[in-house]
This record gives C-alpha cells, structure tokens and sequence, in this order.
C-alpha cells in the first residue's frame, strides 16, 4: 500500500471519527465546539488530500500508472465463490475529486458555524447542533469513500450512505412539514433510481462475474471483442495492461467470465419495439442509479425541494458533491457503457439542461433559482458524458463545483442576512449592505454563464469546460462518421498492419490463452500470428456489432445544448440582478441585511477557487486519466481515444480545433447576449418582467413553466392517486365479493339453524331442556373456574417474569437432558447404598 | 491458538445468556427488543459458525440472513407497539404495561 493510498484512506476515516464523536458525545461538547471539531477533522482530510494531490502532480506519467495499477486490493468476503475486493481506486481521477471534495466541503463547514450561529435549532427543547454537524462529518466520510472505492459494491454501498445523509440533512428541520415532506421525496426518488442501479449491478455480477471495476471492465471488453469476432489484439492498451499486471489466475478468471458475458451482447432484449442487447440495458440500469443521484429527467423533481435543507448543505450535497456523483459514476462505469447506453445518457443530459434551464428564468425563491442551474448544467456533465466528452465533463464537475458551491453559499448569506427572506422579488440593492457577497456571487455568475474573451485564452469556469462539452457535441452532431474514426482494422480499406505491432500487441497474459475455444475467428487470428502469418487478421473486418450500431449524435441534440448556453447565463444574471442591484423593493429586508466575516471569507477563498480550477491542475490531470478510463475497444474514436492503446490526451481529438472555430463565434459572446437581455429586462426592478408576462404567448408559457412543466401533477396523479385508486379498488372488490360470500353463507346459516329448529322443536320436552341446559352451563362454569384460577399466575401481564420462567425451564429441561442420566444413577446408586446401610443395620 | 467451533459457540452461548438476563432485567421496552437482537444474533453465529465447521455449504448463512431479515421486520412491529404504548401509557416500562391482564 503505497502513502497515496494510506493518506487518501486516512483521509476518509478522519471524518468518521469526528461523527462517532459528534454523535455519541455531541450534545457534551456544545455549540460552537461541536461544529470546529467537524471543521478540523474536513480540514485534516483536505490537508492530506492536498499533499496527495500535489505530490501526485509531481509524479512522471510511468510512476502514477504503476502506482494506479499497484494499488493493493483485499478480499473482504466471498459470496459464494465471488470474491468481494475492498481497495483503493487511485488515479488522477480520484485525486482530483478527493480534493475538490475536500477542499469545498472544508470550507462550507466553516460557513455553516457561522450560518448555525444564527439559526434556530432546537427542537422540544433539544439543541440539535451537534446532530448537524454529526451529519456532515458522516457525509464527508460516505462521499470520500464513495470516490475512492475500487469496487461497484462498496460504490453502491457508499452511494445509499450519500443517500441516507441526504435525506437525514434536508429534514433537518423535521419539525417543519415541508422539510420533511421534501426529504422523504429525495428519499424515494432516489429509490427508483437505485433499484436500476441495483439491477445494473446484478447484471455485472451474473455475467462479468465481479465488482471490482477494472475486471469488470476487463471482462465486458473482452465479451464485445469476442462477441464481435474481432482479433484479440485489438483490445485497448488498458486491458492488456490489467492481464499482464493481474497474474495468471485473475487473467484466466476474466477470460473465463468474458465467454459466459459473451450472452451480454449476443442475447436480444426487446422493450416497446426498440431492440438493444444485455449490455446496453446493464448499462442504462447503472445509469439509472446516476439518474436518481444526479436528479437526471424523470427523476428531478426531488433536487428543488431539497432546498428545505439549510443552505450550507444545499452547496455541499445539492450542488458541489453529492448530486455530481451520478456524474462520476457514469465516469467510472465508462467502460461499461455500449453506445446505445451512450445515447440513451446524451439524451437524458439534453432533457435535463434544457428543461431545468427554462424552469430556472421563472423561479423567484433564490435558492431554487440555484436549484434549477445545478439541475441544468448537471445536465450538460451527463450530456458530455453521453456524447463522449468525459474529460470535460468530469472539468465541468470540478469547476462546477467550487462556483455552484461558491454561489450557494452566497445565498445562504443573503438569506441569513435578510432573516430568512429567500424571495429575490422582495430583495434588491443588497450590493451596499454585502458587498463582499455581492462581488464574489458575481464570480459565481460569471463562471456559470461562461465568461471568456474568445480569441484570447481567458475565461472562467464554464468558458473552458462547458464549451468543451459543446464542442465534442458538435463534432459529434456534425462530423460524426464511423469510418473516420474506425480503427485501422475495421477498416477493409486500410493498409495491413505491420505485423510487428500486432505482435506486440497480442494479448498473452503469462501463457494463459485467453477465450480461444469455440470463438473460430478469434482462435485463427490467434493462431496465425502465432505462425507468423497474421494477414487473414483483417478477415475479421466485421465491425463490432455495437459498433455497427453508433449512431451519430442528432444535430437537434447539440443545437439544444448551445442554446440554453444563452438560456444560463440569462437567468443567472436575472437573479443576481434582482438580489443585488437596483433599488431596494422590500425596505424591511434591506434594513436588515448585513453579513458577516465567518461567512464571507469562504466566499472569497471559492471564489479564488473558481478561478484556480478554471486554469490550473485539474484539467490535465482528468486528460491524463482519460485514455485509461475510457479507450476500451467499443468507444473507439470517442473522445481522442483514437486507437485502442494508442490515445494522445482525451479531448485533444482530432476535430477539437475546428470544433472550437465553429463554435467560438457562436457561443462565445453567449454570456454577453444573456447578460445584455437580462438586464435590459430587469435593470429597472420588476416591472419590465411583469409587463412581459401579459403578453399571450409568453403568459402561457410562464404558467407552463412555473408550474415546473407538470411534472409533479403527472406524478402524483399516475403514482399518487394511481395507488391510492389501486387500494381503493381493491377494498370496493374485497367488500363486495369476499365479505358477500361470509355475509351471504352467515345468513344461510342462520336460516338453516332456525329451520332445523322449528323441526326439532317438537317432540323435545322443556324439561330435557332444562337439564342440557344444566349440562351446558356446569360444565361453562367449571371452565370459567379452571380458566379464572389458572390465569393468575399465567396472566399477570408480567413479562420479564415470563422471560424467567421461560429461562429457568429452560435450563432446567437443559439441565436434565444433559445430566439426567448422571442424576437417575446418582438417585439410585444412593438409594442402593442406603438400603444397603439399612440391610447391615440388624 | 486456533479458533475452533468452540470458540464460536461459547461466544454464542455468553451472547445468549447476556440477552436472555437483558430481557429479565430491563424495564425499557427498547432495552428489551436489544436483548432479543441478542439472543437472535446469538443463533446467527451459531448457524455461521456449524455451516463454517460442519456442512461447509451455505445453508448456515442462508438461514442467518433469513433470521437478519426478520429480526429488522420484528423490531419495526416492536417498535410500532412502543409507540402506541408510549402514546396510551405516557411510558415504556414493560412492567407497567400489565392493562391487558384479565
């Protein structure tokens, strides 16, 4: 186990033990004391994570791929005979998340001491600070565990603890209904994605047989090679990595399990006419799990009540970390994901963006107006995942992090400076009461509209990573074409390969043939580079069949995509606007308003933040984890990853450049034109706006858009009053039918009895009557006695003294089984010997 | 030294006695549900550990796992009745809640 992986480890358990302490000795500790002991176990955390990131930095290429492949893996248990593997995922992609994760959620434990102080938290009398910050010490310890796990299990099992967090932290004002209310809505709809990610999961353990995620990926490349009937050389680089590194019982174990995961893209799954393979829907099922976390269409209804949360867990869960683990997930899965499933994440990314952004202009609750951003541009990470822009996703993610987090934060001292005012239509010129607030949000607002110069390399947050999205989009849309991008040897037309290279290539961990029996093509390619011929290799130039299927990206898709980049940073600016400049609307708000140092200097320390992760670290470092997350054989030519084992940096794909010469021109000034709309619109308060919204079309569409496009009426009329129908039917059958049939027979019974009465009334004299009366009666009595004095003792309502007796007969039955027969020979050898002393006696 | 099946079931045997003396001696109806958490967790090990050393097969962690699953349901019921106890009596000490005796 390398420092990396003890630091990172350590970092994890840290804020564990500040929630053990928290919870058990919390009320104990006190007010501001519980909150700093939270504080410092972050802050250890981020100052470890640090000294693993920059030292990782440091490292040349060759050291962080031998450490990334050296990471130790432990057996934990077995299931069965499937081993489950505890162990540290570490690449430049966990190092990089682990410290935004630590760093953000470091700095909003500061602002949430200063935003506690002033909040109101007991409940019948009961302080519940402590249990604030217990929870966030147990969601940085999930969170941190959930980006380091190597394996899906404990992912999925860090994933629930997120969840669990979640829902704890959004209630937290239980004693408020609507708090509650929201935080059993997050709850659920998280279930409904998590039951997809759990069916996901099964999938990878039926057929690629593991959880690790590396031998999963392993595996579910080797099943498509084999499925596709494509040489074997052509796995990626990765792989052949995995098999030469991983011995040969772990290589034959992934090869043994590819030819049982071969029916993941053989077997047909049909569904509503649309037909896909096993390995599409495996990868749409653990897709499903980011869609609930990530609160992706369907599921999104629930990310805009979690508001109800106090604010400074709106920024770090509902913004910074907890919602962009869908996206990271997605991320880590990448290998797992079949074109098809690919599409399916674009276009969920594309509905996402483009409805939460339309939602977000008519929102006047300025933590919502933030909601439906995060919501937004969450979308565009999952869209650029979708369309194969993972490394600027996952850039996005970051940087998204610290200017979302930065701006919720803003918000949470807005609202505590205005005594809970959360309406931006009631604020207005809090620029002079909080200035600082004011000017580091309007970094938050620049970031998020994607402020840059074109031309000039400079800019901030989105500029680099959402337009980089948009332009693997666009060439995605545009220059999509599966010959370009094919390798060489799916291409009929390519020159032969040097037959060198294929050698060199060929995949033989340690002698063990991997999958060659029964796979004819497979088999022959294998054999006759063996003999040393190896040209019968581009036989085998039948695209793989998930290939066959790649679909360009729809053009409408990415059109989308770059017109709601007009549709941000208009309705950031609207909020910014209405919250801090023009003239004050509500006097009794702006009196009020103040803030405070505790609060701000987080502010000033994201902001920096903002900038910081705009230009420096990340961004190469997510380039340069790409290639091995991403280059497997089936996502060939996405992402730069051009050729299997032969990636330059993602994103740096061939068509970037011009990519970016398109859309430079077009999306470049985008923030300018909202900007310029929003103010001309909102410059002088609301009444512009309210003007607007007289007008026909544009009424309509601000109802349609206020009531969040009906999702939640659709919801609860199918599932709510869906279920309650359901039960309502179900007693209207049970009353009619069951009770009918025990009424119906009660009364025939009835009848009966009082016929066969009448009959038998006759001869029957009164005085037999009388005596089976007598009979009757007696014996009830006797019974009634019996029972009455058998009960006392039986019935005292007594229950630990039934807990006794039950005990002690126990042990006295115990006792006779076990030494009855010593007993009965100890009884009778002393009777024998008395009788024998009383025979002596004359 | 070696861990053997002994081991396993003398330490199922002390968990089933401290449960057991859990039930008799708490008034707390939750220190009474934890008592049976024991005795129930008490039998768990006891199956693991027979499976372990005598069957090898899984029918020991089945019958655990079914055992696991119940107990979660049974402490939700106990705990339901708790609740209603303790909106009818004002309390959850097990000895004052005798009403229904005859």
């Amino acid at each position: 186990m390398s420092t990396f992986e003890q630091y990172l480890a350590i970092g994890v358990v840290i804020p564990l033990i500040s929630f053990v302490m928290l919870a058990f000795f919390g009320h104990r500790i006190g007010k501001p004391a519980a909150g700093w002991v939270a504080t410092v176990a972050i802050m250890l955390s981020c100052v470890l994570s640090g000294m693993v990131f920059f030292r990782w930095m440091g490292l040349p290429e060759s050291e962080r791929t031998e450490l990334t492949a050296g990471a130790a893996r432990y057996t934990w248990a077995y299931l069965g005979t499937l081993p489950i593997t505890v162990g540290v995922k570490l690449d430049s992609l966990t190092v990089a998340m682990y410290f935004m994760v630590t760093f953000v959620a470091g700095f909003i434990h500061v602002f949430s001491i200063g935003y506690m102080a002033g909040h109101s938290d007991e409940v019948d009398g009961v302080s519940k600070y402590h249990r604030f910050f217990a929870y966030l010490s147990l969601f940085c310890f999930s969170m941190l565990g959930l980006v380091i796990s190597s394996s899906l299990l404990f992912m999925f099992i860090f994933w629930e603890l997120v969840g669990l967090c979640s829902y704890l932290l959004i209630g937290f004002y239980f004693d408020r209904k609507y708090a509650s209310n929201a935080a059993m809505k997050a709850f659920i709809t998280n279930r409904v994605g998590d039951f997809g990610f759990l069916c996901g999961l099964m999938l990878v353990v039926l057929y690629l047989g593991t959880f690790d995620l590396d031998q999963a990926a392993v595996t579910f490349e080797l099943a498509s090679v084999n499925a596709s009937e494509a040489p074997m050389a052509h796995t990626s680089a990765f792989a052949q990595d995995w098999m030469a590194r991983a011995g040969p019982e772990a290589a034959s174990t992934a090869s043994a399990n590819a030819t049982r995961a071969m029916a993941l893209f053989t077997m047909p799954v049909g569904f509503l006419g649309f037909g896909f393979t096993l390995a599409t829907l495996m990868g749409i099922g653990l897709f499903c799990g980011a869609i609930g976390k990530s609160a992706q269409v369907p599921l999104q209804v629930w990310l805009p009540d979690a508001m109800a949360g106090p604010t400074p867990v709106s920024a770090l869960i509902h913004a910074a970390t907890m919602v962009a683990a869908g996206v990271y997930l997605v991320a880590r899965i990448y290998r797992l994901l079949t074109p098809s499933a690919q599409m399916f994440i674009a276009v969920i990314g594309c509905a996402t963006l483009t409805i939460a952004a339309l939602i977000a202009i008519v929102q006047t609750d300025i933590k919502k107006v933030l909601a439906y951003s995060t919501l937004s541009q969450l979308g565009y990470m999952i869209f650029g995942m979708g369309v194969g822009a993972w490394t600027a996703a996952l850039f996005h993610l970051i940087t998204h992090a610290f200017f979302k987090a930065l701006m919720f934060l803003g918000s949470g001292q807005v609202i505590e400076g205005c005594h809970h005012e959360q309406d931006i239509r009631k604020m207005g010129g809090l620029r002079s009461k909080m200035p600082v607030t004011c000017w580091t949000f309007f970094i938050g607002v620049l970031a998020i509209a994607g402020f840059g110069l074109p031309g000039a390399h400079l800019g901030v947050g989105g500029y680099f990573s959402k337009d980089e999205i948009l332009a693997v989009a666009y060439d995605r849309s545009h220059h999509w074409d599966v010959g370009e991008h094919m390798p060489e040897w799916m291409d009929p037309h390519a020159p032969a390969v040097p037959h060198e290279r294929r050698e060199g290539m060929r995949l033989e961990p340690h002698g063990a043939a991997p999958i060659r029996a029964g796979h004819g093509l497979v088999a022959g390619a294998s054999a006759s580079a063996e003999e040393g011929h190896g040209e019968d290799v581009h036989s085998a130039s039948a695209r793989l069949p998930i290939l066959q299927n790649m679909p360009p990206l729809p053009r409408g898709m990415f059109w989308l995509a770059l017109i709601i980049a007009y549709v941000t940073p208009f309705y950031m600016m609207r909020c910014w606007w209405l919250t801090f400049m023009g003239k004050p609307r509500d006097h009794h708000v702006h009196e009020h308003a103040h803030e405070t140092p505790m609060m701000y200097v987080p502010l000033i320390v994201l902001a920096i933040g903002t900038f910081v992760s705009s230009y420096l670290w990340f961004r190469p470092l997510l380039a340069h984890v790409a290639p091995a997350a991403t280059d497997a054989a089936m996502v060939v030519g996405l992402d730069g990853a051009a050729e299997a084992g032969h990636a330059a940096a993602a994103g740096e794909f061939i068509n970037l450049h011009a990519a970016h010469e398109f859309l430079n021109p077009r999306v470049g000034w985008s923030w300018l034109a909202g900007f310029l709309v929003a103010w001309l619109i909102y410059r002088s308060g609301l009444a512009t706006a309210q003007k607007l919204v007289k007008l026909p079309f544009v009424g309509t569409a601000h109802h349609v858009l206020e009531n969040k496009l009906y999702f939640d009426h659709v919801y609860d009329f199918v599932l709510v009053r869906g279920c309650v129908g359901l039960a309502k039917l179900c007693r209207y059958v049970f009353d009619a039918l069951v009770d009918g049939i025990v009424n119906v027979s009660a009364a025939l019974t009835a009848r009966f009895a009082s016929w066969t009465g009448r009959q038998l009334d006759m001869p029957i004299q009164r005085g037999d009557l009388g005596l089976v009366d007598a009979v009757v009666n007696g014996v009830a009595e006797g019974m009634f006695r019996l029972g009455d004095g058998v009960r006392r003792p039986q019935s005292a309502g007594r229950i630990r003294v039934y807990v006794m007796v039950a005990a002690g007969s126990a042990a006295i039955v115990l006792l006779a089984v076990l030494f009855g027969p010593q007993i009965v020979d100890g009884i009778s050898a002393w009777m024998k010997t008395t009788a024998e002393a009383k025979a002596s006696v004359p | 030294m070696t861990i053997g099946l002994t081991h396993y079931l003398i330490l199922s045997a002390a968990m089933f006695a401290c449960g057991v003396m859990c039930m008799m001696l708490k008034r707390n109806a939750v220190g009474v549900l934890v008592g049976i958490e024991l005795l129930l967790n008490a039998a768990n090990v006891n199956f693991v550990a027979f499976a372990r050393y005598r069957t090898g097969a899984m029918d020991g962690q089945i019958a655990a796992v079914f055992v696991i699953l119940l107990a979660a349901a049974e402490a939700a019921i106990a705990i339901a009745i708790f609740m209603n106890f303790y909106n009818n009596a004002a309390t959850i000490d097990v000895d004052r809640g005798a009403t229904l005796r005859g």
